[in-house]
Formats: structure tokens, C-alpha cells, sequence
């Protein structure tokens, strides 16, 4: 469904120098820069899956989203998305795909949202009874119903989200790709957000990519995730395999009567047994996986427990690791 | 155009009555301003010259120039300076790169839109200034004037949206370009008569402007709504007119080939 060989995109930027001087400086002559966005990504999607596109900021996620959707031109490689090349802007591939930006708004600010959608009616050349069809599942759906006939710029974040996710998916499209879709949204707006995308696909199951820093979108739709790290892929596979591959520690919480337990384990605690940290009233021993069995016995021994823990690093703090590691991974 | 387009074109029609004070200060107060600056300078220039016509032009003729001429360029302006380099400037362009249609067939619907509106304030206002000034030396209604003025307003605001979007486009390598935009404006207003009636300039110069496009745009609609070109003349010239349409919509479509090439879709 989507192909990636070989693609690269570099930007140029200009670099001024900070105050008046380096302003009026670069208004003579100004040093320009070349930033690799992506460099050589490779990507296979098939049809109807969902793939999480993970990295830090500047990490070529929205970049290749960009030309995936065809807004802009690689500086070399092949891209193929339903068999189309996506600037050439074709159609019939953009008839087919939907973008869903999280930080801009396609419907107009100053009319309904119902306006916005007669438009694409108009634009997608979808029929009158799938047009009002689609309205009624989407609208029960995001239990936004009321709202539709209001000016855009009087909804709340959440509600202009949820038209903006209407809006994008009036058309049926088969490639969806969502760039950042909770973001800024209160926690109630982004549960909702991420249990209509669920439904979505079971209804439809089109194929899509979704970029998003916070890691429970991330966790709850894409069973694969693919991370980027200064434009270079730097894993690509299932998140399960992730969790076996990279997360080397497991995490011991533990809630001790003994009186200074914490400074005890700390002065105590063999080397290779893990690191000790304090939250709150508890000790949080981070211990490698295969030593895990003795750290905990060697806290029982030294200290009298009063709840014990024992959890899985979580996915956030993994992936840190990795982007956090210099070089490859 | 098609239902798109229509629908466009309705919405922007929507969104320009949407707000109550911004559409009255729209629709009349811009008109009144600089009605009354008219009427002062005039008032002054011709006493002070103490002749009844200056460059065979009446006080009374030159106010409903100076009237009519603003109304007719606003009408060719549509949307402003920025109707596209403000959407490169900030990723706004994105949106319409996504959808199935033509990009300068989408934003010239919204244009028009604009320029119908300014088409019915010039109207209205044409109707307000009859009811308490009528002079038929002056203006006199004629059916087949008013078309072709209609269509040489058309044909002129195309023109100028393709015309201008030459400049707006170079936002994809400078960014902002909203001083160009205001210099263009400005010599566009100069020497397409909008600041002074083209009759006022020198032979050489009028003889000159006639190979540039900035005749067609107000001093054209302008020649035609006070009856002082005959129909040859009107055909000859909105022929002209067309040519350069065409040239100007050649000029931008290959300024936007281009700048797409470099367009970074910031702020996406």
C-alpha cells in the first residue's frame, strides 16, 4: 500500500546571528544552511495497517508526512501510496487520502463546521445520501451533533478536533494520515479521540500513519510503531518486540516500614543488581531483567516490606533510551 | 465554475456578512472617506484655479470620478494583498494542496466572491449618489454600458488576481512579501488612474501605458461607465484586456510550478 526506498529531504535554512547587529547583517548577506530532514528512509505499509511514527521533535516524522500526502517533494528516493506518486498530486490518489493535522484547522474559522462540510461534499463529489449518512455516524459517534451549526471559532479544542476529524474523513478515504491528533486536547477529549479512531478502523479499516508524542495514542492503536531519529529509521517492528528487545530493566517499587530504607539499599544494594531512586515515600529499584528474581530477594532480606511491586519499563521510557542513545542502535 | 466553486464562492460570500460592524464599515464607511477627501482637494484645486474646467472636467465630474475609481479598483483587489503569500507564509497552503481540485480555480471563487460584493456596494452607491446628484452630462444609464462595463470589471479582476499573483507567489523563496505587495499596489493604482484620471498625464505617457496592462483595470471601467468610449473602442480594448489574462495566468501558473518546488509546508 505505501512504499519508501531511498528517501531524502533536505531543507535550507538561513542562520542569522543574535541583535540588531546580526539582523541587519543578514540583511546584506546571510549563511545558509543545509538540514537533512530524512535521510534514506525506507517504509513498507501494507493495506489496512496502522503504524505509530515515533520520534523527538526535528526527527523527520511530519516531514515524511508531508510527502507521503505530496504537500512536499523529496530531494531524492521513490514513494509509492496506493500506487501513486504523491506530488504528483493525482486526483484520484488525493481523492483517496486524508490528512489530519492536529496543529491546523482545514474547515473555515468563521463559519459552522456544517459549511465547511458541504463544501467537500462538493470538493469529494461525495452523493447526497452517503454525504448525510456519514454525517450521522461520524456526528452520533463524537457525540458532536449539536455543534455542527455553530461558528468554528466558538468551539472548544476538543470539539474543533473532533469536526476537523469529520471533515477529514467525510469522504471515505483508504490512507489516513494523522499528525498529532490529541494534541493539547484535555485527557477526557483525547480518550475520546483515540476510542473513535478504534471504531473507525473497525468499520473501515483504512490504512494509516499516526504521529504523536504521547505515547497512550501510541499504545492503544498501533500494534507496529517505526522510530525516527535525525531523519534515519532507527526501529521499525512490533511494539511487543520493542518491549523484549529494548526494555533491559524491570521496575521494583517497594514501600518499606524499615526507617531510612531508601539510604540503605542505596549504600547497599550490589552494583549490578540496579540503580535506586526515591519518589515520594517509596524506593524504586530499576534491576536487569535477568537479575530480577535476586534484587528481590536481597531487598526482602534487607528490609521489612510493606507492598511490594514488580512492573515491565514502560514504552515511554524505552523509547527514550533508544532515542536517547547516541549513534545506531 | 464548477458546484465547488459555487460553494466557494457562497461561503466567502457568507464569511463577509458574518460580522455585523466589520460588513456596515466595509460597505460604506471606506466609500465616505475618501469621498469627503475628494470633495475637499477638488473643491480647493478648482477654486483656487478659479476655471470651471480643469482638463475639460467639472468639479462635479471629478468627484464622480473620484467617487467611482476607488470602488472599481477595490472590486479588481478582491481579497487584499496577502490572498496568497500569506498562506505560504504559514502553512496555511497545505489544505488546499490536499484536496482533489485546482488550487487557483479554489481561490479565485473566494476572490470573486469579494469582488461581487465590492460589485453591489459600487452599485448601491452608483444608485444613493443618482438619487441626490443626478446629472446626466455626467452619468446617464445605458443598458448595454452597464454590460460592458460588468464585463470589463470581470475580465479586469481576473486579470488582476492572476496579475498579482505573480508577486504574492515569490513567498515561496522570500517568505514575506507584503511590501511588494503594497509597492504594487501603489503603481498599479497610479498608472491604471485610480489616483489621477489617465486623461491628466502627459500624451507620451498615456500613448506608452497603453502597452502595459495597467489601462484595463480602473481606466477602463472607468471610460466606459461615463460613457466616453465608443463601442469599437470597447471591443478593441477588452480584447486587449483578455490577451493580458491569458498572459498573466501563464506567468503565474509557472511561478507556482516552480515555487512548489521549494515550498516547505511550515507550520503544518
Amino acid at each position: 500500500m505505501i512504499h519508501v526506498e531511498n528517501l531524502n529531504k533536505n531543507f535550507y535554512v538561513h542562520k542569522k546571528e543574535p541583535g540588531l547587529k546580526g539582523s541587519l547583517k543578514s540583511l546584506f548577506k546571510r549563511q545558509r544552511i543545509e538540514k537533512k530532514a530524512l535521510d534514506n528512509l525506507n517504509l513498507d505499509i501494507s493495506e489496512g495497517e496502522i503504524i505509530g511514527l515515533i520520534g523527538s521533535n526535528g526527527a523527520g516524522k511530519t516531514t515524511l508526512t508531508k510527502i507521503l500526502s505530496g504537500i512536499i517533494h523529496p530531494t531524492s528516493g521513490t514513494v509509492s501510496v496506493m500506487g501513486y506518486n504523491p506530488w504528483d498530486r493525482n486526483d484520484h490518489y488525493r481523492s483517496q487520502m486524508a490528512v489530519i493535522m492536529g496543529q491546523k484547522a482545514q474547515l473555515w474559522w468563521d463559519l459552522p463546521a456544517m459549511d465547511g462540510f458541504l463544501l467537500l461534499k462538493e470538493i469529494y463529489q461525495i452523493p447526497p445520501k452517503d454525504f448525510y449518512n456519514r454525517i450521522e455516524f461520524l456526528s452520533e459517534y463524537l457525540n458532536i451533533k449539536e455543534q455542527l451549526n455553530i461558528q468554528i471559532r466558538k468551539l472548544s479544542l476538543g470539539e474543533r478536533m473532533k469536526v476537523e476529524l469529520m471533515a477529514a474523513l467525510l469522504h471515505g478515504p483508504k490512507v489516513i494520515f494523522l499528525d498529532e491528533p490529541t494534541i493539547g486536547l484535555d485527557l477526557s477529549a483525547q480518550k475520546a479521540v483515540r476510542s473513535f479512531i478504534k471504531e473507525y478502523r473497525k468499520e473501515y479499516n483504512p490504512t494509516m500513519i499516526l504521529t504523536s508524542h504521547y505515547m497512550d495514542d501510541i499504545e492503544e492503536l498501533c500494534p507496529r510503531i517505526s522510530i525516527l531519529k535525525e531523519g534515519r529509521k532507527v526501529y521499525d517492528g512490533s511494539l511487543s518486540l520493542l518491549h523484549q528487545k529494548y526494555a533491559t530493566n524491570k521496575i521494583i517499587s517497594i514501600d518499606a516500614k524499615t526507617e531510612n530504607s531508601y539510604e540503605i539499599l542505596k549504600a547497599n544494594l550490589p552494583k549490578e543488581m540496579g540503580k535506586v531512586e526515591r519518589l515520594d515515600r517509596k524506593v524504586i529499584v530499576y534491576t536487569p531483567r535477568d537479575k530480577a528474581m535476586d534484587t528481590t530477594k536481597y531487598i526482602l532480606s534487607q528490609l521489612e516490606v510493606q507492598d511490594f511491586n514488580i512492573s515491565e519499563q514502560v514504552v515511554g521510557d524505552v523509547i527514550e533510551s533508544i532515542l536517547s542513545q547516541k549513534g545506531e542502535v | 465554475m464548477k458546484s465547488w466553486g459555487l460553494q466557494v464562492f457562497l461561503m466567502q460570500l457568507r464569511k463577509l456578512v458574518a460580522y455585523r460592524l466589520d460588513f456596515w464599515v466595509n460597505f460604506l464607511g471606506q466609500t465616505l472617506f475618501s469621498l469627503l477627501i475628494a470633495y475637499f482637494l477638488w473643491s480647493s484645486i478648482f477654486s483656487s484655479s478659479l476655471q470651471a474646467n480643469i482638463n475639460g472636467e467639472s468639479l462635479q465630474s471629478m468627484i464622480f470620478y473620484y467617487l467611482m475609481a476607488p470602488l472599481v479598483f477595490r472590486i479588481q483587489q478582491g481579497q487584499g494583498i496577502g490572498f496568497l503569500s500569506r498562506e505560504i507564509y504559514d502553512g496555511g497552503l497545505n489544505k488546499y494542496l490536499l484536496y482533489p481540485i485546482d488550487y487557483f480555480k479554489f481561490k479565485l471563487s473566494a476572490y470573486l466572491a469579494n469582488s461581487f460584493f465590492f460589485t453591489l456596494q459600487l452599485f448601491a452607491i452608483l444608485c444613493i449618489y443618482n438619487l441626490f446628484f443626478y446629472d446626466s452630462t455626467i452619468y446617464a444609464f445605458s443598458f448595454l454600458y452597464t454590460l460592458y462595463f460588468l464585463i470589463s470589471l470581470l475580465i479586469g479582476t481576473c486579470t488582476f488576481f492572476f496579475y498579482f499573483s505573480t508577486a504574492e507567489l515569490l513567498a515561496f523563496w522570500f517568505d514575506n512579501t507584503w511590501s511588494l505587495g503594497v509597492a504594487l499596489r501603489f503603481i498599479t493604482s497610479f498608472l491604471g488612474g485610480a489616483l489621477i484620471p489617465l486623461s491628466f498625464f502627459p500624451e507620451w505617457s498615456t500613448k506608452a501605458l497603453a502597452y502595459t496592462p495597467f489601462p484595463y483595470f480602473i481606466n477602463l471601467p472607468m471610460l466606459i461607465i461615463q460613457q466616453k468610449i465608443t463601442h469599437e473602442k470597447v471591443f478593441e480594448q477588452i480584447f486587449i484586456s483578455i490577451l493580458w489574462l491569458i498572459v498573466f495566468y501563464f506567468i503565474s501558473k509557472f511561478i507556482w510550478k516552480k515555487g512548489n518546488l521549494v515550498y516547505s509546508g511550515v507550520g503544518i
